[in-house]
């Protein structure tokens, strides 16, 4: 599973002197601390097996954990955790844990702490349970052990919440359980009146089967189909019959006909009908909520909330942890590093750095001055940082983006909802053929008047039609699970499928945020190459971002005495000369200019340097490295593919005009727009929904999420900002683009077999009503044509669930 | 025929017991977890769980 140059816990490239350990009597090479300890535990406690069972590398596990202390005070465990038997509960989310193994891991590793009762970890929620005993553990030492091997804890949304949760899944499992087995008892005594086709059982025979039939089929109709009655019985109240009052109106009309045939001694039963009906309704929904339900869980799990205390400094200097809640205008807080800022506020410090990816999606850390705005939601990194709060709450530039996403969420544009049309259409229609015929027959040979209009009921029961689109939908977010997009909202592929324009995020999008090496300008007898290799040397054990575009160096030499300077650059000797890479005044004492700037430091004093737009300082340059953001390794094939599908595409970025007009051209888009402010974004779209345009949107940042909330439909990036998220319908849980226009596919499939499945209702429809009202369909033949009907749109359904055989030609 | 009127209640009492079970089975969160207990049957217990002995690799890892 592990290549020799990966660490043998999380699967990252190793550093040049990496921690070892001895696992199965090998030694082992990991990453960091971290992971070692993570693995020493882990065979320590026996649990070894976890390397046996996992089918995804684990997370790499930081080693300076963040202090969980705050996770034992009661005001927050009193909204969190609930008391059980012999101590407590809570929930928490966690987002390492990537397969079955790591559940298992996590059961195994909670069982062995003391003063833990119980545990139940679920990596398709990513949520953890565990039950405590206060009195001989408190929460965080449990928490700990989690931390420690990777799995950092974050609040869950609240114990009655999750509660809700479960019950509500549990219902729905009762539900469909209880209509499985009725459903199939209803089967076997209607097979017993099915068989008699010479009408030979005796009467009172007959007539036990079917009231015992009833009796098995009236709790699956009316408990197990409950969901449709109170559905129905909604939108009759607010006069709009859709596909609850067809489902709700099919099963209860297949039931009440029974109903009554078994009270006159009619000649037919269709009380299999009505339970089979409901049953594979509730499967079909509860796949397609199913398919939903993981996906918002997820996006859930990724919403990291964390217990929510800042640390106040009081006049006296003295400091005190507070609820972020209790902080007021004017307080001056402390922030850690790596901690998020509180609460938008002003910086004392002389110069701190933020990152901000949360607001804008860029993941490189922004240097602050004193007295610079930082926001709520930042990141503080490589120094801890005081700041004066200006804004709290609801004035914060965070709570502005989410109020923003909000708005857009509620104005947009309405696209109805083609099937529920059709349901208010169709059930108009039958009403009126139904009271025609009636009353045809009623004058004409009233005899057989309730018959017939029985059959016509029965024979037109909308079961195809209902069943035509959740079936089509359940198979369809199986076919996406499996290219790795989790469709949030319902009607997210009926939007997609519309889609007429595309509009792209760049960075973290198309780019995926990583710097690219663009050029080296060498000056000063180095040769290129080898200031790339001087340079790989020095950045190989740093964790700034841009040490990533270095990482590709394979030959760098050996980095003696390596020395961080925080925001700044990296010293360290090479060969036997010190250099210094990092910011042009850091490393040449120039001026900033973007680039980074690598120099020899033991002849810092000779001549300055000619080279444009650096100084004329202590040293001369060596080398001008000039970066770029890195284009995502299948953007350009996703571009492509888009745009044979017949979309229009256009790009909207924050960034500067140059970059974004380089990256269009690249990927070939022509409609670039630089320099746009989130706002900026949500105009862009909306004057395209004015033309008349459907949009899709992808994006990753939270400065997209009110245009990802504004657009028809929208799709993040997994490894973007939460709260985007949140914003779309869709989000790919990988960071491939590919998975776009596969999406695409999807979606227009879904729309075809949608129409087919619709079109060959109707058709039946429309073939089955004027037989049953001339009066030549037979009870028996209603009840085949009803479950013929519905089968054929269930099986054409099904077909989405596989591949298509041309899933790279749009239609 | 009369052999029906104590075979149909018979399986009647049969769902009642299968839907009961069902549900117990749900109320007692069986359903809860579908993927990990089937990894616990690759697995032999070790003859007796020890306790690793550090209480904390925050030290180590420092």
């Amino acid at each position: 599973m592990d290549a020799p140059a990966a660490c043998h816990h999380c699967g990252e490239a190793l550093p040049q002197s990496p921690a070892r350990a001895d696992i199965d009597g090998a030694s082992r090479a990991f990453c960091c601390e971290g992971c070692a300890a993570a693995a020493r535990w882990i065979r320590d406690a026996h649990l070894d097996d976890y390397y046996r069972l996992r089918s995804a590398p684990a997370g790499r596990v930081d080693a300076d954990a963040p202090s969980l202390a705050v996770w034992d005070r009661e005001d927050l465990l009193a909204g969190h955790a609930r008391t059980v038997d012999g101590g407590r509960e809570i929930t928490v989310l966690t987002d390492g844990m990537r397969c079955a193994a790591c559940a298992w891991l996590v059961d195994r590793a909670l069982a062995r702490e003391p003063g833990v009762l119980e545990s139940s970890a679920n990596a398709v929620t990513g949520r953890i349970r565990i039950a405590w005993d206060p009195a001989r553990t408190p929460l965080s030492k449990p928490l700990a052990r989690l931390a420690a091997l990777g799995y950092r804890p974050y609040l869950a949304t609240g114990e009655a919440r999750e509660r809700a949760r479960r019950a509500e899944r549990n219902r729905a499992l009762l539900r469909i359980g209880l209509a499985g087995l009725g459903a199939m008892q209803a089967m076997m005594f209607a097979e017993a009146l099915y068989l008699d086709t010479a009408g030979e059982m005796p009467l009172p025979t007959r007539d036990f089967f079917r009231w015992i039939t009833f009796l098995v089929s009236t709790p699956v109709v009316f408990w197990a189909g409950w969901p449709f009655l109170a559905g129905a019985w909604n939108e009759l109240r607010g006069r709009r019959p859709g596909m609850d009052t067809l489902v709700a109106g099919s099963s209860l009309l297949a039931w009440a006909a029974s109903t009554w045939e078994t009270l006159r001694g009619g000649v037919h039963v269709w009380y299999d009908a009505a339970v089979m009906f409901v049953f594979l309704l509730l499967v079909a929904r509860q796949l397609e909520q199913r398919a939903r339900g993981i996906a918002s869980a997820q996006v859930d799990a990724l919403a990291r909330a964390r217990p929510a205390f800042a640390t106040r400094e009081l006049a006296d200097g003295s400091r005190e942890s507070v609820p972020i809640d209790a902080l007021a205008i004017g307080d001056v807080v402390r922030v850690a590093v790596g901690e998020p800022v509180p609460a938008d506020g002003v910086l004392l410090e002389a110069e701190a750095h933020f990152e901000e990816s949360l607001l804008t999606g860029e993941s490189a850390p922004v240097p602050r001055h004193a007295g610079d705005p930082v926001y709520a939601g930042t990141a503080c990194r490589e120094h801890a940082a005081r700041l004066r709060i200006t804004q709290v709450g609801a004035g914060t530039r965070l709570a502005e983006l989410a109020r923003l996403v909000e708005r857009a969420q509620a104005h947009r544009p309405a696209l109805a909802i083609g099937a529920e049309r059709i349901a208010t259409w169709f059930v108009a229609c039958l009403a009126i053929a139904a009271i025609a015929v009636y009353a045809w027959w009623r004058v004409h040979e009233p005899a057989r008047a309730f018959e017939v209009l029985l059959a016509l009921l029965v024979v037109s029961c909308p079961c195809a039609l209902s069943l035509a689109v959740p079936a089509a939908l359940a198979a369809a977010h199986g076919a996406l699970a499996r290219i790795g997009v989790l469709s949030v909202r319902p009607e997210a592929l009926e939007r997609l499928a519309r889609a007429t324009d595309v509009v792209f995020d760049k960075t973290g999008t198309l780019g995926d945020g990583k710097p690219r090496l663009e050029r080296i300008e060498a000056c000063h007898g180095i040769a290129e190459a080898d200031a790339l290799r001087i340079a790989a040397a020095l950045e190989r054990d740093s964790s700034h971002p841009l040490a990533a575009a270095f990482a590709d160096v394979t030959d760098a030499p050996t980095a003696d005495g390596v020395r961080a300077v925080a925001g700044r650059g990296v010293e360290g000797f090479v060969a036997g000369r010190r250099w210094r890479i990092g910011t042009a005044a850091f490393a040449t004492g120039g001026e900033d200019d973007g680039a980074v700037w690598l120099c020899a430091r033991d002849d810092c004093h000779a001549v300055g340097i000619g080279a444009a737009g650096a100084d004329r300082g202590r040293g001369p340059a060596r080398a001008r490295f000039v970066f770029a953001e890195r284009e995502r390794a299948d953007a350009a094939g996703a571009v492509r593919q888009l745009r044979a599908q017949g979309l229009a595409l256009h790009l909207s970025s924050g960034d500067a005009d140059a970059p974004v007009r380089r990256f269009a051209s690249a990927m070939g888009i022509e409609a670039a727009h630089a320099r746009q402010s989130p706002e900026g974004k949500l105009a862009l779209v909306r004057g395209l929904q004015r033309d008349g345009k459907v949009v899709a949107m992808v994006g990753d940042g939270l400065n997209d999420a009110p245009v990802l909330a504004g657009a028809d439909v929208s799709l993040a990036i997994g490894d973007g900002a939460a709260l985007a998220q949140r914003a779309a319908d869709l989000v790919l849980s990988g960071s491939s683009l590919g998975a776009v226009p596969a999406a695409m596919v999807i979606a227009r499939r879904t729309r075809r077999i949608v129409r087919q499945n619709l079109a060959w209702a109707f058709g039946y429809n429309l073939l089955a009503l004027p037989l049953a009202a001339a009066g030549l369909v037979t009870p028996w033949l209603a009840a085949l044509g009803m479950a013929l009907s519905s089968l054929a749109v269930t099986a054409n359904s099904l077909r989405l669930a596989k591949p298509a055989p041309r899933e790279r030609m749009p239609r | 025929m009369n052999i029906l009127l104590f075979l149909i209640p018979l399986s009647l009492l049969l769902i009642g017991i299968a839907a009961w079970i069902f549900v117990w089975a749900v109320r007692h969160g069986q359903f809860e977890d579908l993927d990990t207990p089937a990894l616990d049957v690759l697995r032999d217990e070790p003859p007796d769980p020890p306790t690793p002995v550090e209480a904390t690799d925050r030290d180590d890892a420092g």
